[in-house]
């Protein structure tokens, strides 16, 4: 026990110290992601992509002269390492802003602990409602889901014209919160669902639904999915000789959909997907760099860990010191924030994002712009 | 037509579970384990298949190379895993068996990446035949055809060669073949050897059809396949092969009534349950655990 009760005793007081040292030289930013476990892919791309926002806003000369430091936690994208990484954010590391770059299930439980210690916490792309809900400090930077299936319908009606749909979606929140957006707003617009089917995220065969959606003859078929259902199910789809034009999901938005599906993945309509074509400096040096760091183009999570970060950087400018009760009031008055994904006007009361809605095509195996949506009013974020 | 594409679907399915399956109660009858590692002999076959397809441009070599490794991997389960364990209670191998799947589902992630692995060159998830009006997919026809050899192979096996019939009288009489000269140990690897090469073959069709191979491959199997093999009345081929087309079907047309509510995984769930309260003793019924 002596040698222990010792190094507990040193252990102490290194921490003391450490935190007796004061930390004025740099600003503390800290990032929790999922870096290994069944995200671990888009982990990767977050933690990259956060690094890069912080090495270019320090190239830039840091925020209030101060350099950003990044203190990166793995939470496994799961609630119980996301609560205990939150604690050693607050306790240990005495982090003030926080980016939660991991799934809902992570942010929704981090967000109340990060809201009881008053640190401001901006999720990048959790989609889970009860983020925001934890209470003034916490931000959210994607749509969420009732609101992607709102514009969808908007969409379908106005850009494609097309008056009969056969929904398809995946059984998780994500999707049913989607597709509840989709189906509720589709009669407004003229649109007939002709029939509504639901898969599990195992499936890979999709069989009857696509008999079923044979059946149907619908002028559209809207599907939400990660790429790894979403590819063989476009792929069935059109194997079974089904030509209606497909409108997908957010999550179709990936490399690997176009690589799986091939053939089968042109003309497929993406919508609330990252528009990769403008010509904006910021994004084409995002990509260069972000392809150089790891091996592969940039996905949709990568950009929003990157605008986060620099979202983070440019409220803390504005609050004028590193305080979090100011940098909150600063961010919940962000106005036209230029983002990789495009121009965040701002938030709403529930510190959901306001901001037009991208649609892609992919064409010749490769993401193409197609339409932007910008009927704010038709696709609005809950305010509470 | 709506129908019958659903048919040609439902068998599609039913071919599909009946190659993963027949390994699992080959493995029941024999051993009476509940071989749930199965699931990653399935897998292990998928992912050899679509890694030698893609390093030598050649999916038939692909093919081979999981039809060899595979069984492998299934006879060193045996003799790594299960054989130390016989003398226990059956729950301690099936215990250790989930443990393997869990472990080689991780190490798969680690060995392949999370994204999982596409075929670099497959036309055939892409070939379509229209076949009386019906849109049939080659893999699909692939997967029945295969399923049909299979089928009508293991029982010419079991029936007309001196070995089959050795095995078969281990599984249902090990005592009595064993005094008549069959060595009980060699029908086991036997047993693994082709169980695994079955689940390989099947491993690799499915990720053919889905140009996508990636860890949570197996998941099905895991727990599909053991239902199969209790509606097919454990350790039953011709049960198993049966089950598996009815459950096939009963998914496929199972969406037509309920699919708005719950995917098919629920529906054939639901049809395992009632069919099991009114046949316990499963389709066959000659054998019960």
């Amino acid at each position: 026990m002596r040698p222990m009760n010792l190094l507990l005793g040193v252990a102490a007081l290194a921490l003391g110290f450490a935190a007796a040292q004061p930390a004025r030289a740099e600003i503390k930013i800290g990032f929790q992601a999922p870096l290994t476990g069944f995200a671990a892919t888009d982990g990767k791309s977050s933690k990259i992509a956060a690094e890069m926002a912080i090495d270019d806003i320090n190239n830039a000369g840091g925020v209030l002269g101060q350099k950003l430091k990044l203190i990166v936690y793995d939470d496994q994208a799961k609630s119980d390492q996301a609560i205990f990484t939150a604690n050693k954010l607050i306790g240990e590391d005495g982090v003030k802003f926080v980016v939660n770059g991991s799934y809902s299930a992570s942010g929704r439980a981090a967000a109340p602990v990060f809201q009881k210690a008053h640190v401001v916490m901006i999720s990048a792309y959790g989609v889970h409602p009860d983020i925001t809900r934890a209470g003034d400090y916490i931000f959210r930077l994607v749509h969420l889901g009732p609101p992607q299936g709102r514009a969808t319908a908007l969409f379908i009606a106005k850009d494609l014209k097309l008056k009969t749909v056969s929904a398809i979606t995946m059984d998780n929140d994500y999707g049913q919160a989607t597709m509840e957006g989709f189906i509720e707003a589709a009669p407004k617009y003229g649109i007939k669902v002709l029939n509504k089917y639901s898969y599990s995220l195992k499936d890979r065969q999709f069989g009857s639904i696509v008999a079923s959606v044979k059946r149907d003859n619908p002028d559209g078929i809207y599907a939400t999915g990660y790429f790894f259902t979403a590819a063989p199910l476009v792929s069935q789809l059109r194997a079974a000789g089904i030509k209606a034009p497909i409108i997908g999901s957010q999550a179709f938005d990936s490399q690997k959909f176009i690589q799986i599906a091939g053939p089968a993945a042109e003309g497929v309509y993406i919508v609330d997907s990252m528009d990769r074509d403008r010509k904006d400096a910021a994004l084409r040096k995002f990509f260069a760099e972000f392809t150089k760091r790891a091996g592969y183009p940039p996905e949709s999570v990568a950009a929003e860990c990157y605008s986060a970060v620099k979202l983070m950087a440019d409220a803390i400018k504005r609050a004028g010191a590193a305080d979090p009760a100011k940098v909150k009031d600063a961010l919940a008055a962000t106005k036209n924030f230029p983002m990789l994904e495009g121009t965040l006007i701002g938030f709403n009361k529930l510190h959901e994002i306001i901001k037009p809605i991208s649609v892609n095509v992919i064409k010749d195996g490769k993401f193409k712009f197609f339409a932007k949506l910008d009927n704010l009013d038709a696709f609005a974020p809950p305010e509470k | 037509m709506y129908y019958v594409d659903l048919a040609v679907t439902g068998v599609t399915f039913g071919c599909m579970y009946a190659m993963m399956a027949v390994g699992l109660a080959l493995v029941y009858g024999l051993l009476r384990i509940l071989h749930i590692a199965h699931a990653a002999v399935f897998a292990l076959g998928a992912f050899v298949t679509v890694v030698v397809a893609n390093a030598t441009g050649s999916l038939a070599l692909g093919f081979l190379a999981a039809i060899v490794v595979a069984p492998l991997f299934g006879m060193a389960i045996y003799r790594l895993l299960y054989e130390p364990l016989l003398s226990y209670r059956p729950d301690v191998p099936m215990i250790a068996s989930v443990g393997l799947l869990v472990l080689m589902q991780d190490a798969f992630r680690i060995v392949f990446g999370e994204q999982g692995v596409t075929f670099h060159n497959n036309v055939y998830a892409f070939m379509t035949f229209n076949l009386f009006g019906v849109t049939v997919n080659a893999v699909q026809i692939a997967i029945v055809v295969a399923a049909a050899v299979v089928f009508t192979g293991l029982h010419l096996f079991t029936t007309r060669t001196r070995i089959g019939v050795a095995w078969r009288a281990t599984v249902s009489r090990p005592k009595i073949a064993a005094s008549f000269g069959v060595d009980p140990i060699k029908v086991r690897y036997l047993n693994f050897a082709l169980g695994s090469a079955l689940a390989a073959i099947a491993g690799g069709l499915v990720g053919l059809l889905n140009n996508f191979v990636d860890p949570s491959i197996g998941y099905v199997v895991s727990y599909k396949a053991l239902a199969i093999i209790v509606l097919g009345g454990l350790g039953s081929v011709r049960g198993t092969l049966i089950a598996s087309l009815v459950l096939g079907l009963v998914e496929s047309y199972g969406t037509i009534f309920i699919g708005q509510w719950l995917d098919r995984d629920a529906i054939a769930f639901l049809a395992l349950i009632a069919l099991l309260m009114i046949r316990p003793q499963g389709f066959t019924g000659t054998r019960t655990a």
